[in-house]
């Protein structure tokens, strides 16, 4: 990138109007505020990223795709490196631009140091190439990327799953269990709740499809499930499995249904039962 | 001295090299891969000035594999060898041009037929049924000639290896004690011991 | 001091100058070297090696002609060249052993030259070819280590250390650098050994031997290694093999510098002199037998003479 770069921005929102801003230091901020909007705005779907004992899962919402879209050309989860997974919320444009650097920084620390990058070193260079972008914000001619990512995976000699989040900001940390996107808020509280250490593998992805299921209105079709198991292993659960799991959860969310309404039988009966009683009792009195 | 072969058959290509790294009269290491496998079905043998060989053969490998993640198929034999000597092409015009000799053995799932390119330090490229670069070509080339069969079974194949590496290590005045076998066939890459 | 104020400081004539210099270096304004691997490769600020090489069309051929001490005895600079150094790993972690002599042409500089270099408290380097080149980057890898053992937060591997030497020296390849080390180490792998050189050869291995003497070290030390060696043993051999190679080569000598590398790190186990091993042995330290290793001293009262049985003496009766 040189100076033959636009200092005037050509930025389209979400809703298909175009901003043309002119970067100064002031409207700089103006800017970052949009960005910031767009990435509360309901435009996009969720994604979630679930650490367990040892493994971790990606779950994403997937948007129906159009009738004569191919679906293999919109992808939300991307491989990084054998080992490295990445699932992003936000300007898909960006995200493709920010997914190459990181691919090629994968190969170039293999070409320089021999050994894979650790899921913390490829997270910190991506939320290192944010935050130069935020950065040159100041002096015009690029802006911030709009776009939150999950970082999952396993470093190389090590057991242990690990799931990092980076914001457009440059902000980067790591996590049990996260979500962004789409009712990011909604997703984390339920996970807040409902996460444990030393998750197994089902329990994990059972508790991925859950939160996911707390946004996603449309079920099994719309939620895509990786899963990573040990370094390099990661396999994407078909439809059946999701359709299995989220009907597993359905049963079991029917069975509480059932339980709580039969309590709530219950305890009508017997308040009925009660106020019947008293209503004996006092019937019973025989009025004199 | 630097020695390599590789004969294609029915359905695979056998690439061997020695294993030796050597510096003035001394062997460094008798156990040394000078054969990468750049992704599935492609592996490459290199030879040539020390250092470069590495370099070169570690630079191509991971153009190869961002390739593969990048679009999510790695390039076919063909594809890969044309860039492969494009970029050594490249480096010839440069200030200081990497020296390195290839074999590029692979299979095309897609043709389901085995692949093997001879590409030199010049940047010249060709595919071949059979190939050998250093001190030992001139031994097993000729051999090759008369005993290649591109429709031989495996073990025929490793047979005729055979005969190429006994016969140099029989005339070549330092031939190499030891080498690396790897197999390409539509399995993917295998090694094997001979 | 006040060159480190003014470098670091963000006011001042001297941080204005560096603001326009790096507005008019715009073309790369926005390259993220800074954050890449490769960010930091013979020079900490650029990314980019931008050691200074000698101003002239061909650096190499500048540097031979006032460093060949073959063609011309008479030359400039004449580079320390004959060494002994040697490195193996087993199961007890890496014996490093290297002698002592400095040789200029046929005139021994020094008999006391360091040639390991403490990298660090877990990684060593050896010293062969040009004792400035194998200084001056060994100490500069150094550096980077510890750049990196500060961003990621562990320790460099060994694979990953020698790979930045080997990057780095293959980009001055043909420039007339000259050097032949060993890079050794502890870390999550286990014990390690690289072999790294001034042509860009990089080499795994389990036991190396650089410099003049090397073959003579190799002559003993392969006969002697096993991966199952015991500490003392493995120590007496690194120290036999140094005795060896300081012996026979004429470039080599003086004393030898014995390292021992385990999961703690590295330890120094002592200087022997080689004379002094000859005639009486490294003296009371693990694996010695408490005798000299020179030949005469092996074999004392032993000979090949093998005359026939003397013929029993009968006595000849009459």
């Amino acid at each position: 990138m040189s100076r033959s770069y636009d200092r005037a921005l050509t930025v389209f929102s979400p809703d298909g109007h175009l901003f043309q801003v002119t970067l100064t230091a002031t409207n700089r901020n103006q800017l970052i505020r949009v960005i910031y909007r767009w990435n509360t705005l309901a435009k996009r779907s969720a994604r979630v990223g679930v650490r367990g004992k040892d493994v971790v899962v990606l779950g994403v919402e997937k948007k129906s795709v159009l009738q004569l879209q191919d679906p293999r050309t919109v992808r939300k989860v991307v491989m990084l490196d054998d080992h490295v997974c990445l699932a992003f919320a936000g300007l898909t444009a960006d995200g493709r631009v920010l997914i190459d650097k990181a691919r090629i920084e994968c190969q170039s620390h293999r070409l320089t140091v021999e050994d894979p990058v650790t899921v913390e070193y490829i997270t910190k260079h991506i939320a290192g190439i944010k935050q130069i972008h935020e950065k040159y914000t100041q002096s015009g001619g690029v802006r911030p990327f709009g776009i939150s990512t999950l970082i999952v995976g396993f470093d190389p000699d090590d057991t242990r799953p690990r799931l990092y989040q980076t914001e457009p900001s440059g902000i980067y940390s790591a996590w049990k269990a996260n979500a962004i996107g789409r009712s990011s808020k909604t997703v984390r509280e339920f996970l807040e709740k409902n996460h444990k250490d030393d998750l197994s593998r089902e329990e994990t992805i059972k508790l991925t499809v859950k939160s996911l299921l707390e946004v996603v209105q449309t079920g099994a079709k719309n939620i895509e499930i990786s899963v990573m198991e040990s370094y390099g292993k990661v396999t994407n659960l078909d439809l059946p499995e999701i359709e299995a799991i989220v009907a597993g959860i359905e049963r079991e969310k029917e069975a509480e249904a059932e339980r709580k309404r039969s309590r709530l039988a219950a305890t009508a009966a017997g308040q009925a039962a009660m106020s019947s009683r008293a209503d004996e009792g006092a019937s019973g009195t025989p009025g004199q | 001295m630097e020695t390599s072969f590789a004969i294609t058959g029915k359905g695979y290509v056998i690439v061997a090299a020695d294993t030796t790294a050597a510096r003035s009269i001394v062997k460094m290491k008798t156990d040394e891969d000078k054969i990468k496998t750049l992704s599935e079905h492609l592996v490459m043998a290199y030879s040539g000035e020390p250092g470069d060989t590495l370099q070169f053969a570690e630079y191509v490998s991971r153009n190869i594999r961002l390739y593969a993640i990048r679009n999510l198929y790695a390039l076919r034999p063909a594809a890969a060898a044309a860039w492969i000597r494009r970029a050594l092409a490249t480096s010839l015009r440069s200030r200081k041009p990497y020296s390195v000799n290839l074999l590029l053995g692979g299979y095309d799932e897609t043709e389901h037929a085995p692949k093997l390119y001879w590409v030199d330090y010049l940047g010249t490229m060709d595919e071949v049924p059979f190939a050998a670069h250093g001190y030992g070509s001139y031994f097993a080339l000729s051999l090759l000639d008369r005993y290649h069969d591109p429709s031989a079974s495996l073990e025929e194949g490793l047979a005729t290896l055979k005969r190429c590496i006994d016969e140099v290590s029989k005339r070549l005045v330092v031939s190499p004690g030891t080498y690396k076998v790897k197999i390409v066939d539509k399995d993917g890459v295998r090694e094997v011991e001979l | 001091m006040n060159t480190f104020v003014q470098r670091f400081s963000t006011t001042g004539a001297l941080s204005e100058a560096r603001k326009a210099k790096a507005l008019a270096a715009d073309d790369e304004e926005f390259s993220d070297a800074a954050w890449g691997s490769e960010a930091g490769f013979g020079n900490i600020a650029n990314g980019v090696p931008t050691f200074a090489v000698p101003a002239v069309p061909d650096p190499s051929a500048f540097l031979r002609l006032h460093t060949d001490d073959h063609a011309d005895p008479s030359c400039r600079i004449k580079i320390q060249h004959g060494t002994t150094t040697l490195a193996f790993r087993y199961k007890g972690g890496v014996i490093v052993a290297v002698d002592s002599r400095a040789t200029a042409g046929s005139y021994i500089a020094s008999g006391t030259v360091k040639k390991v270099i403490e990298i660090n408290p877990y990684l060593l380097g050896t010293m062969a070819g040009g004792a400035a080149d194998c200084q001056y980057w060994e100490t500069y890898l150094g550096i980077h280590c510890r750049l990196h053992e500060l961003r990621n937060r562990e320790r460099i591997s060994v694979s990953a250390a020698s790979k930045y030497l080997s990057n780095l020296v293959y980009s001055y390849k043909g420039m007339g650098l000259s050097m032949g080390t060993m890079i050794c180490g502890w870390d999550k792998t286990g014990p390690a050994v690289f072999y790294v050189d001034s042509d860009g050869t990089r080499l795994k291995g389990d036991l190396f031997s650089v410099g003049s003497g090397s073959t003579h070290a190799y002559g003993v030390l392969d006969q002697g290694y096993h991966w199952d060696l015991s500490d003392e043993e493995a120590q007496e051999l690194g120290r036999r093999s140094i005795y060896a190679a300081g012996h026979r080569d004429a470039f080599s000598g003086n004393t030898c510098n014995l390292y021992h590398i385990k999961q703690d790190g590295w330890h120094f186990l002592g200087n022997f002199d080689i004379s002094k091993m000859h005639y009486e042995g490294p003296g009371d330290v693990p694996g010695s037998f408490g005798k000299g290793y020179g030949y005469d001293i092996r074999v004392e009262g032993r000979s090949s003479a093998n005359p026939p049985p003397a013929a029993p003496t009968t006595t000849v009766t009459a």
